[in-house]
């Protein structure tokens, strides 16, 4: 590859990118990267890890997704795909370090901090994640954030499918109430399971 | 607020990462990584290749290739004189050509047809 086009690759669409990260161009995956990361960082910060521990999985995510890079068709996004990847790297530790202990409990956990419903003003996603439990959290990231379904999260966490579904009902009950604009109360009792309780 | 909306709005939010002040340092540590691999990969490669070289021309040696070697070229040689002796010469043609040669070809014609007229006598 000639240092033009490795200077280029700014240009390039992420599924180009793809093709040249594939055939061994490291410069090309980088610039994956530099598109990519802060997203993938920020999910996992979400999904609950500590930025430090964020910042280590989602550098172990990027690399074996370049391992991986051939697998990589372009029918969804790549960063979706590496999304995917670096959700499930974390379970793995959560899972290798014994720290999904008490997600197994349908029960309803207290929320780190009450949701307020006197605020006049929208209130962001990451405050708004923070009143949900540690459970609910992982659950409504990994569906909402890393696009998976109740059943592949299942899947991943090693929990009943059940139990997924009430961690995001809950959890989307919270968060709506957060993220809703002042006056607009939830919609009563309404299944909040959502699109992806097929799964 | 509708439930689907709703999810959309979620999944938008998700999608809305501030970029981190430093993703470029992040991208190149990732590229030094990737670099170390690679360089790991062919130093491995390398050294596993060298050493496999090093064995192999130490079992050639080891096992008197050089002498075998020398001993199959003089038996090519051997043989060659051999064979050289074997070709037919002048003398043998000239004789195939002329009567000695037609009284061979008649004599394995008779045998021939002898053996044929047997076989037929036999299937009738």
């Amino acid at each position: 590859m000639s240092g033009a086009i490795s200077t280029q690759f700014t240009v390039f669409h992420d599924v180009e990118l793809c093709g040249y990260a594939a055939a061994g161009e490291r410069k090309a995956f980088g610039e994956l990267v530099r598109r990519h990361s802060s997203g993938v960082r920020q999910l996992l910060r979400r999904m609950g890890a500590q930025p430090a521990e964020s910042d280590d999985v989602a550098q172990d995510a990027f690399l074996a997704a370049f391992e991986r890079i051939a697998e990589f068709r372009g029918e969804g996004t790549f960063a979706g795909w590496v999304k995917r990847i670096a959700a499930r790297q974390y379970l793995r530790r959560l899972q290798r370090e014994r720290r999904l202990g008490g997600f197994a409990s349908e029960a309803e956990t207290d929320a780190l901090e009450a949701p307020s419903h006197d605020v006049d003003h929208r209130i962001d996603l990451d405050e708004g994640l923070r009143a949900l439990s540690p459970a609910e959290r992982l659950c409504v990231s990994m569906c909402y954030g890393a696009g998976l379904s109740h059943g592949e999260a299942a899947e991943a966490l090693n929990l009943p499918l059940g139990t997924v579904k009430s961690h995001v009902k809950r959890g989307l009950e919270k968060l709506r109430a957060r993220l809703a604009p002042s006056g607009s109360a939830p919609d009563g009792d309404e299944s909040l399971e959502g699109r992806r309780g097929n799964g | 607020m509708a439930e689907a909306d709703f999810e959309r709005r979620l999944e938008r939010l998700f999608g809305e990462a501030p970029e981190f002040p430093d993703h470029q340092a992040f991208a190149e540590r990732i590229e030094r990584r990737l670099d170390r691999g690679w360089t790991a990969r062919r130093w491995l490669i390398g050294v596993a290749g060298g050493a496999g070289g090093v064995i192999g021309a130490s079992q050639l040696l080891m096992s008197n290739l050089f002498q075998r070697v020398e001993d199959a070229g003089q038996s090519a040689r051997a043989l060659g004189q051999g064979l050289s002796h074997v070709a037919p010469s002048s003398e043998m043609v000239s004789a195939l050509s002329g009567g000695y040669g037609v009284w061979v070809a008649v004599g394995l014609a008779v045998v021939t047809m002898g053996f044929a007229v047997a076989r037929v006598i036999e299937e009738i």
